[in-house]
Protein backbone atom coordinates (compact mmCIF):
# COMPACT_ATOMS: atom_id res chain seq x y z
CA UNK A 1 0.00 0.00 0.00
CA UNK A 2 1.17 3.60 -0.77
CA UNK A 3 1.20 6.72 1.92
CA UNK A 4 1.53 4.46 4.76
CA UNK A 5 1.22 6.82 7.92
CA UNK A 6 2.11 3.35 9.99
CA UNK A 7 2.98 0.77 7.79
CA UNK A 8 3.38 -3.15 8.48
CA UNK A 9 7.13 -2.60 8.53
CA UNK A 10 7.06 0.26 10.84
CA UNK A 11 4.42 -1.78 12.86
CA UNK A 12 7.25 -4.59 12.80
CA UNK A 13 10.26 -2.38 13.70
CA UNK A 14 8.72 -0.99 16.48
CA UNK A 15 7.56 -4.25 18.06
CA UNK A 16 10.93 -5.51 17.87
CA UNK A 17 12.11 -2.47 20.14
CA UNK A 18 9.84 -2.97 22.23
CA UNK A 19 10.30 -6.46 22.82
CA UNK A 20 13.97 -5.86 23.13
CA UNK A 21 13.26 -3.89 26.39
CA UNK A 22 10.60 -6.58 27.77
CA UNK A 23 13.23 -8.97 27.53
CA UNK A 24 15.73 -6.46 29.21
CA UNK A 25 13.32 -5.97 32.51
CA UNK A 26 11.45 -9.50 32.11
CA UNK A 27 8.28 -8.46 31.02
CA UNK A 28 7.20 -11.43 29.01
CA UNK A 29 6.26 -9.79 25.66
CA UNK A 30 6.99 -12.20 22.84
CA UNK A 31 6.78 -12.00 18.46
CA UNK A 32 4.81 -14.97 16.91
CA UNK A 33 4.78 -15.59 13.52
CA UNK A 34 1.53 -16.98 11.62
CA UNK A 35 2.26 -20.18 9.87
CA UNK A 36 2.76 -19.90 5.73
CA UNK A 37 3.56 -16.23 5.80
CA UNK A 38 5.23 -13.19 7.29
CA UNK A 39 2.47 -11.90 9.26
CA UNK A 40 3.11 -11.64 13.33
CA UNK A 41 2.19 -10.60 16.20
CA UNK A 42 3.58 -9.82 20.08
CA UNK A 43 1.83 -11.18 22.84
CA UNK A 44 1.46 -11.41 26.54
CA UNK A 45 0.65 -13.96 29.23
CA UNK A 46 0.24 -12.85 32.31
CA UNK A 47 -2.58 -13.51 35.41
CA UNK A 48 -4.31 -10.83 37.60
CA UNK A 49 -6.00 -10.99 40.88
CA UNK A 50 -9.20 -9.67 40.64
CA UNK A 51 -11.48 -9.28 44.25
CA UNK A 52 -14.39 -11.85 44.38
CA UNK A 53 -18.29 -10.77 43.35
CA UNK A 54 -18.51 -7.14 44.15
CA UNK A 55 -21.66 -5.60 42.76
CA UNK A 56 -21.94 -3.95 39.68
CA UNK A 57 -21.66 -0.39 39.99
CA UNK A 58 -22.55 0.37 36.29
CA UNK A 59 -26.18 1.75 36.94
CA UNK A 60 -29.13 0.84 34.52
CA UNK A 61 -28.59 3.16 31.80
CA UNK A 62 -31.32 1.62 28.89
CA UNK A 63 -28.78 1.57 26.47
CA UNK A 64 -26.12 -1.08 27.91
CA UNK A 65 -28.68 -2.90 29.51
CA UNK A 66 -30.32 -4.77 26.55
CA UNK A 67 -26.91 -5.11 25.27
CA UNK A 68 -25.99 -7.38 28.46
CA UNK A 69 -25.74 -11.22 27.94
CA UNK A 70 -28.71 -12.53 30.30
CA UNK A 71 -27.06 -15.82 30.47
CA UNK A 72 -24.47 -17.29 33.28
CA UNK A 73 -21.36 -17.09 35.21
CA UNK A 74 -23.51 -15.68 38.55
CA UNK A 75 -22.61 -17.43 41.82
CA UNK A 76 -25.09 -18.04 44.00
CA UNK A 77 -24.16 -18.22 47.30
CA UNK A 78 -25.91 -21.86 48.94
CA UNK A 79 -25.46 -20.44 52.27
CA UNK A 80 -24.34 -17.51 54.97
CA UNK A 81 -21.23 -18.92 55.49
CA UNK A 82 -20.52 -19.17 51.49
CA UNK A 83 -21.28 -15.66 51.22
CA UNK A 84 -18.70 -14.33 53.99
CA UNK A 85 -16.38 -16.61 51.93
CA UNK A 86 -17.20 -15.49 48.62
CA UNK A 87 -17.01 -11.93 49.33
CA UNK A 88 -13.67 -11.92 50.51
CA UNK A 89 -12.24 -14.72 47.85
CA UNK A 90 -10.12 -13.33 45.47
CA UNK A 91 -10.07 -14.77 41.93
CA UNK A 92 -6.92 -15.32 39.92
CA UNK A 93 -7.91 -15.01 36.05
CA UNK A 94 -5.24 -15.52 33.31
CA UNK A 95 -5.14 -12.88 30.69
CA UNK A 96 -3.76 -13.17 27.09
CA UNK A 97 -2.61 -10.18 25.35
CA UNK A 98 -1.86 -10.32 21.60
CA UNK A 99 -1.11 -7.29 19.50
CA UNK A 100 -1.86 -7.31 16.01
CA UNK A 101 -1.65 -4.85 12.62
CA UNK A 102 -4.50 -3.93 11.15
CA UNK A 103 -4.24 -3.34 7.10
CA UNK A 104 -7.24 -1.64 6.77
CA UNK A 105 -7.16 0.74 9.49
CA UNK A 106 -2.87 1.14 9.35
CA UNK A 107 -3.02 0.99 13.03
CA UNK A 108 -1.70 -1.62 15.97
CA UNK A 109 -4.81 -3.16 17.73
CA UNK A 110 -5.10 -5.06 20.68
CA UNK A 111 -6.56 -8.26 20.89
CA UNK A 112 -6.93 -10.13 24.23
CA UNK A 113 -8.74 -12.98 26.07
CA UNK A 114 -9.30 -13.87 29.55
CA UNK A 115 -10.26 -16.91 31.48
CA UNK A 116 -10.48 -18.66 35.34
CA UNK A 117 -7.90 -21.16 36.32
CA UNK A 118 -10.25 -23.63 35.56
CA UNK A 119 -10.50 -22.54 31.76
CA UNK A 120 -13.48 -21.19 31.85
CA UNK A 121 -13.61 -17.87 29.58
CA UNK A 122 -14.55 -14.78 30.92
CA UNK A 123 -18.09 -13.60 29.28
CA UNK A 124 -18.18 -9.69 27.30
CA UNK A 125 -20.01 -8.24 30.61
CA UNK A 126 -17.44 -9.30 32.79
CA UNK A 127 -15.25 -7.79 30.53
CA UNK A 128 -17.12 -4.23 30.66
CA UNK A 129 -17.46 -4.73 34.38
CA UNK A 130 -13.69 -5.20 34.71
CA UNK A 131 -12.86 -2.28 32.73
CA UNK A 132 -11.19 0.72 35.35
CA UNK A 133 -13.30 3.31 36.91
CA UNK A 134 -11.80 6.05 34.79
CA UNK A 135 -12.85 4.93 31.29
CA UNK A 136 -16.12 3.84 32.43
CA UNK A 137 -17.86 6.66 31.15
CA UNK A 138 -16.59 6.51 27.79
CA UNK A 139 -17.28 2.92 28.02
CA UNK A 140 -20.57 3.61 28.33
CA UNK A 141 -21.15 5.82 26.10
CA UNK A 142 -21.10 3.04 23.58
CA UNK A 143 -19.42 -0.34 24.74
CA UNK A 144 -20.65 -1.66 21.38
CA UNK A 145 -18.63 0.29 19.62
CA UNK A 146 -15.67 0.02 22.24
CA UNK A 147 -15.00 -3.77 23.26
CA UNK A 148 -16.59 -6.68 21.82
CA UNK A 149 -16.10 -9.71 20.59
CA UNK A 150 -14.12 -10.98 17.56
CA UNK A 151 -12.26 -13.41 15.66
CA UNK A 152 -8.42 -13.22 15.86
CA UNK A 153 -7.26 -12.76 12.22
CA UNK A 154 -4.28 -14.84 12.78
CA UNK A 155 -5.67 -17.77 15.30
CA UNK A 156 -9.19 -17.89 14.26
CA UNK A 157 -10.50 -17.99 17.73
CA UNK A 158 -12.63 -15.85 19.69
CA UNK A 159 -10.89 -13.11 21.44
CA UNK A 160 -11.49 -9.60 22.87
CA UNK A 161 -10.61 -6.57 20.83
CA UNK A 162 -10.34 -2.99 21.71
CA UNK A 163 -12.24 -1.10 18.19
CA UNK A 164 -9.35 0.66 16.35
CA UNK A 165 -11.43 2.82 14.18
CA UNK A 166 -10.93 5.89 16.93
CA UNK A 167 -6.37 4.96 17.11
CA UNK A 168 -4.88 7.06 14.21
CA UNK A 169 -6.91 10.25 15.37
CA UNK A 170 -5.13 9.95 19.09
CA UNK A 171 -1.63 8.63 17.87
CA UNK A 172 -1.72 11.71 15.26
CA UNK A 173 -2.52 13.64 18.63
CA UNK A 174 0.23 11.76 20.70
CA UNK A 175 2.79 12.03 17.87
CA UNK A 176 2.52 16.02 16.97
CA UNK A 177 5.21 17.58 19.88
CA UNK A 178 7.48 15.39 19.88
CA UNK A 179 8.01 14.90 15.96
CA UNK A 180 8.57 18.77 16.24
CA UNK A 181 11.19 18.75 18.51
CA UNK A 182 12.63 15.54 16.72
CA UNK A 183 12.29 13.38 19.78
CA UNK A 184 12.17 9.56 18.93
CA UNK A 185 9.19 7.91 19.66
CA UNK A 186 8.09 3.84 19.92
CA UNK A 187 4.34 4.20 18.45
CA UNK A 188 3.98 0.78 20.01
CA UNK A 189 5.16 2.07 23.05
CA UNK A 190 3.28 5.07 23.24
CA UNK A 191 -0.03 3.26 21.57
CA UNK A 192 -0.11 0.07 23.96
CA UNK A 193 0.44 2.49 27.37
CA UNK A 194 -3.07 4.52 26.40
CA UNK A 195 -4.89 1.26 25.39
CA UNK A 196 -3.20 -0.94 27.59
CA UNK A 197 -4.89 0.12 30.85
CA UNK A 198 -8.32 0.62 29.81
CA UNK A 199 -8.36 -3.71 29.89
CA UNK A 200 -6.04 -4.18 32.80
CA UNK A 201 -2.92 -3.93 30.93
CA UNK A 202 0.19 -1.79 32.59
CA UNK A 203 3.18 -0.88 31.29
CA UNK A 204 6.51 -0.62 33.45
CA UNK A 205 7.53 3.57 32.96
CA UNK A 206 10.91 2.03 32.05
CA UNK A 207 9.88 1.24 28.43
CA UNK A 208 9.51 5.30 28.49
CA UNK A 209 12.83 5.68 29.38
CA UNK A 210 14.22 3.10 26.93
CA UNK A 211 12.73 4.90 23.99
CA UNK A 212 14.47 8.42 24.75
CA UNK A 213 17.81 6.44 25.99
CA UNK A 214 18.09 5.55 21.88
CA UNK A 215 18.77 9.71 21.34
CA UNK B 1 -25.24 1.37 -9.73
CA UNK B 2 -28.67 1.35 -11.29
CA UNK B 3 -27.57 -1.15 -13.96
CA UNK B 4 -26.82 -3.03 -11.52
CA UNK B 5 -30.03 -3.27 -9.78
CA UNK B 6 -31.32 -6.57 -11.10
CA UNK B 7 -28.45 -8.30 -9.90
CA UNK B 8 -28.69 -6.34 -6.73
CA UNK B 9 -32.10 -7.63 -5.68
CA UNK B 10 -30.92 -11.40 -6.93
CA UNK B 11 -27.97 -11.16 -4.35
CA UNK B 12 -30.17 -9.77 -1.75
CA UNK B 13 -33.50 -12.02 -2.05
CA UNK B 14 -31.22 -14.86 -2.49
CA UNK B 15 -32.21 -17.88 0.05
CA UNK B 16 -31.40 -21.24 1.61
CA UNK B 17 -34.20 -23.77 2.49
CA UNK B 18 -33.02 -25.18 5.20
CA UNK B 19 -34.08 -27.90 7.98
CA UNK B 20 -33.41 -27.09 11.54
CA UNK B 21 -32.82 -30.41 14.13
CA UNK B 22 -32.24 -30.52 17.48
CA UNK B 23 -29.34 -32.16 18.66
CA UNK B 24 -30.04 -35.77 19.92
CA UNK B 25 -28.68 -35.72 22.99
CA UNK B 26 -30.27 -32.63 24.48
CA UNK B 27 -32.40 -33.25 26.91
CA UNK B 28 -36.47 -32.44 25.82
CA UNK B 29 -39.69 -32.38 28.30
CA UNK B 30 -41.67 -33.09 24.71
CA UNK B 31 -41.30 -34.18 21.37
CA UNK B 32 -39.35 -31.58 19.13
CA UNK B 33 -40.42 -31.38 15.26
CA UNK B 34 -37.74 -30.16 12.79
CA UNK B 35 -38.35 -26.41 11.77
CA UNK B 36 -38.31 -25.17 8.52
CA UNK B 37 -37.06 -21.90 7.63
CA UNK B 38 -35.91 -20.23 4.23
CA UNK B 39 -32.89 -18.18 5.01
CA UNK B 40 -31.34 -15.07 3.26
CA UNK B 41 -27.90 -15.43 2.05
CA UNK B 42 -26.91 -12.03 2.91
CA UNK B 43 -28.19 -12.35 6.54
CA UNK B 44 -26.78 -14.09 9.96
CA UNK B 45 -27.55 -16.65 11.53
CA UNK B 46 -28.41 -15.27 14.55
CA UNK B 47 -30.53 -12.45 13.22
CA UNK B 48 -32.69 -14.31 11.31
CA UNK B 49 -33.66 -17.69 13.70
CA UNK B 50 -35.78 -16.21 16.77
CA UNK B 51 -38.52 -18.67 15.56
CA UNK B 52 -36.27 -21.49 15.57
CA UNK B 53 -34.93 -20.83 19.24
CA UNK B 54 -39.06 -20.10 20.62
CA UNK B 55 -39.60 -23.66 18.84
CA UNK B 56 -37.14 -25.94 20.21
CA UNK B 57 -37.13 -23.81 23.91
CA UNK B 58 -40.52 -25.39 24.08
CA UNK B 59 -39.33 -28.64 24.11
CA UNK B 60 -36.98 -28.07 26.59
CA UNK B 61 -36.76 -27.58 30.75
CA UNK B 62 -36.66 -24.36 31.77
CA UNK B 63 -33.24 -24.92 33.55
CA UNK B 64 -31.70 -26.47 30.36
CA UNK B 65 -32.21 -23.11 28.05
CA UNK B 66 -29.14 -21.62 27.63
CA UNK B 67 -27.16 -19.34 24.43
CA UNK B 68 -28.23 -21.63 21.17
CA UNK B 69 -25.48 -22.51 18.87
CA UNK B 70 -26.16 -24.06 15.20
CA UNK B 71 -23.38 -26.92 13.63
CA UNK B 72 -23.30 -28.81 10.09
CA UNK B 73 -21.96 -32.25 10.20
CA UNK B 74 -20.20 -31.82 13.33
CA UNK B 75 -18.67 -27.92 12.40
CA UNK B 76 -19.38 -25.38 14.77
CA UNK B 77 -21.38 -22.27 12.67
CA UNK B 78 -19.74 -18.92 13.01
CA UNK B 79 -23.05 -16.82 13.24
CA UNK B 80 -20.54 -13.96 12.18
CA UNK B 81 -20.06 -15.12 8.78
CA UNK B 82 -23.05 -14.68 6.40
CA UNK B 83 -25.47 -17.09 6.17
CA UNK B 84 -24.66 -17.86 2.37
CA UNK B 85 -21.25 -17.86 3.04
CA UNK B 86 -21.35 -20.32 5.39
CA UNK B 87 -23.62 -22.62 3.02
CA UNK B 88 -21.17 -21.99 -0.34
CA UNK B 89 -18.50 -23.18 2.43
CA UNK B 90 -19.94 -26.35 3.72
CA UNK B 91 -22.83 -27.45 2.18
CA UNK B 92 -23.37 -26.29 -1.34
CA UNK B 93 -22.76 -30.01 -2.99
CA UNK B 94 -24.85 -31.55 -1.04
CA UNK B 95 -28.61 -32.21 -1.42
CA UNK B 96 -31.13 -29.36 -0.26
CA UNK B 97 -32.62 -28.58 1.97
CA UNK B 98 -29.31 -27.22 4.11
CA UNK B 99 -29.57 -29.81 7.62
CA UNK B 100 -28.52 -27.62 10.75
CA UNK B 101 -28.47 -29.20 14.15
CA UNK B 102 -29.49 -27.04 16.98
CA UNK B 103 -27.60 -26.84 20.54
CA UNK B 104 -28.30 -25.67 23.48
CA UNK B 105 -25.39 -27.22 25.70
CA UNK B 106 -21.87 -27.48 25.85
CA UNK B 107 -21.32 -24.29 24.14
CA UNK B 108 -17.74 -24.24 22.44
CA UNK B 109 -15.84 -21.82 23.26
CA UNK B 110 -13.02 -21.93 21.71
CA UNK B 111 -14.47 -22.13 17.98
CA UNK B 112 -17.65 -19.37 18.52
CA UNK B 113 -18.26 -16.12 19.65
CA UNK B 114 -20.84 -15.14 21.96
CA UNK B 115 -24.15 -14.11 20.47
CA UNK B 116 -25.43 -12.44 23.68
CA UNK B 117 -28.50 -10.12 21.98
CA UNK B 118 -29.18 -8.45 18.62
CA UNK B 119 -26.36 -5.66 19.41
CA UNK B 120 -23.69 -8.09 19.19
CA UNK B 121 -25.03 -8.98 15.70
CA UNK B 122 -25.24 -5.06 14.85
CA UNK B 123 -21.94 -4.32 16.43
CA UNK B 124 -20.50 -6.85 14.13
CA UNK B 125 -22.33 -6.00 10.64
CA UNK B 126 -21.44 -2.12 11.42
CA UNK B 127 -17.68 -2.87 12.07
CA UNK B 128 -17.27 -4.97 8.88
CA UNK B 129 -18.72 -1.70 7.47
CA UNK B 130 -16.58 0.46 8.74
CA UNK B 131 -13.77 -1.55 8.13
CA UNK B 132 -14.48 -2.05 4.55
CA UNK B 133 -14.78 2.13 3.83
CA UNK B 134 -11.33 2.75 5.95
CA UNK B 135 -10.28 0.82 2.85
CA UNK B 136 -12.87 2.43 0.24
CA UNK B 137 -13.19 5.98 0.96
CA UNK B 138 -9.98 6.00 4.49
CA UNK B 139 -13.58 6.32 6.29
CA UNK B 140 -14.73 9.35 4.99
CA UNK B 141 -17.81 8.45 3.93
CA UNK B 142 -18.82 6.39 6.33
CA UNK B 143 -17.55 8.70 9.50
CA UNK B 144 -19.45 12.03 7.58
CA UNK B 145 -22.68 9.48 8.35
CA UNK B 146 -24.85 10.49 11.26
CA UNK B 147 -26.36 8.39 13.75
CA UNK B 148 -29.43 7.37 11.98
CA UNK B 149 -27.87 6.00 8.58
CA UNK B 150 -25.94 4.08 10.11
CA UNK B 151 -28.71 2.83 12.09
CA UNK B 152 -31.43 2.75 8.84
CA UNK B 153 -28.23 0.16 7.01
CA UNK B 154 -28.86 -2.05 9.60
CA UNK B 155 -32.58 -1.61 9.72
CA UNK B 156 -32.63 -2.37 6.20
CA UNK B 157 -30.78 -5.22 6.54
CA UNK B 158 -32.24 -6.78 9.93
CA UNK B 159 -35.47 -5.82 8.33
CA UNK B 160 -35.20 -7.59 4.66
CA UNK B 161 -35.85 -3.38 3.56
CA UNK B 162 -33.91 -3.79 -0.11
CA UNK B 163 -34.45 0.53 -0.70
CA UNK B 164 -33.94 1.32 2.56
CA UNK B 165 -30.78 -0.33 3.01
CA UNK B 166 -29.55 0.78 -0.24
CA UNK B 167 -31.00 4.48 0.26
CA UNK B 168 -27.61 4.46 2.68
CA UNK B 169 -25.23 1.76 0.88
CA UNK B 170 -25.51 3.66 -1.99
CA UNK B 171 -22.79 6.44 -0.83
CA UNK B 172 -21.00 4.32 0.03
CA UNK B 173 -20.69 2.50 -3.18
CA UNK B 174 -19.78 5.75 -4.76
CA UNK B 175 -16.55 8.08 -5.51
CA UNK B 176 -15.87 11.18 -6.79
CA UNK B 177 -15.97 11.40 -10.61
CA UNK B 178 -12.19 12.38 -10.65
CA UNK B 179 -10.80 9.06 -9.55
CA UNK B 180 -11.31 5.74 -11.53
CA UNK B 181 -12.50 3.48 -8.57
CA UNK B 182 -12.21 3.44 -5.07
CA UNK B 183 -8.53 3.67 -3.16
CA UNK B 184 -9.08 -0.34 -2.33
CA UNK B 185 -11.69 -2.67 -2.95
CA UNK B 186 -12.80 -4.92 0.32
CA UNK B 187 -12.97 -8.23 -0.16
CA UNK B 188 -12.51 -11.68 1.88
CA UNK B 189 -11.27 -14.84 0.59
CA UNK B 190 -12.53 -18.21 2.12
CA UNK B 191 -10.67 -21.03 1.69
CA UNK B 192 -11.86 -24.34 2.79
CA UNK B 193 -8.59 -26.63 4.02
CA UNK B 194 -9.80 -29.53 5.55
CA UNK B 195 -12.11 -28.65 8.30
CA UNK B 196 -10.99 -25.20 9.46
CA UNK B 197 -11.86 -22.37 7.67
CA UNK B 198 -9.61 -19.09 7.32
CA UNK B 199 -9.97 -16.14 5.48
CA UNK B 200 -7.60 -14.04 4.00
CA UNK B 201 -8.75 -10.64 3.73
CA UNK B 202 -7.31 -8.70 0.69
CA UNK B 203 -7.31 -5.38 -1.15
CA UNK B 204 -6.45 -5.10 -4.72
CA UNK B 205 -5.02 -1.73 -6.40
CA UNK B 206 -7.50 -0.31 -8.36
CA UNK B 207 -5.28 2.37 -10.29
CA UNK B 208 -2.72 -0.42 -11.33
CA UNK B 209 -5.47 -2.74 -12.25
CA UNK B 210 -5.88 -6.46 -10.96
CA UNK B 211 -2.48 -7.10 -8.56
CA UNK B 212 -3.26 -8.93 -5.38
CA UNK B 213 -1.34 -7.85 -2.27
CA UNK B 214 1.96 -9.40 -1.67
CA UNK B 215 0.07 -12.33 1.23
CA UNK B 216 0.68 -15.45 -0.61
CA UNK B 217 -2.18 -17.59 -0.42
CA UNK B 218 -1.43 -21.15 0.45
CA UNK B 219 -2.19 -24.16 -1.78
CA UNK B 220 -5.39 -25.29 -1.16
CA UNK B 221 -6.80 -29.25 -0.90
CA UNK B 222 -10.06 -28.78 -1.49
CA UNK B 223 -9.98 -25.91 -3.79
CA UNK B 224 -10.36 -22.17 -3.88
CA UNK B 225 -14.09 -20.65 -3.33
CA UNK B 226 -14.18 -16.95 -3.15
CA UNK B 227 -16.96 -15.02 -2.18
CA UNK B 228 -17.44 -11.55 -2.93
CA UNK B 229 -19.43 -9.92 -0.17
CA UNK B 230 -21.12 -8.06 -2.59
CA UNK B 231 -22.73 -5.41 0.22
CA UNK B 232 -19.58 -4.87 1.88
CA UNK B 233 -18.07 -3.79 -1.85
Amino acid sequence: MEDEFFGEKCFQYYCAEFIKHSQQIGDGWEWKTAKDCSDGYMCKTEFQIKNGTTPSHLGTPASVHTGFPTEENLELPVDDSEVMESAAASKVIKYEYHVLYSCSYQVPVLYFRASFLDGKPLSLTDIWEGVHECYKTRLLQGPWDTITQQEHPILGQPFFVLHPCKTNEFMTAVLKHPQKINRNVNYITSWLSIMGPVVGLNLPLSYAKATSQDE
Amino acid sequence: MTDDKDVLRDVWFGRIPTCFTLYQDEITEREAEPYYLLLPRVSYLTLVTDKVKKHFQKALRQEDVSEIWFEYEGTPLKWHYPIGLLFDLLASSSALPWNITVHFKSFPEKDLLHCPSKDAVEAHFMSCMKEADALKHKSQVINEMQKKDHKQLWMGLQNDRFDQFWAINRKLMEYPPEENGFRYIPFRIYQKLGLSTLYYPGTMQTKVGLELRERDLPASESGLCSTFQHYES
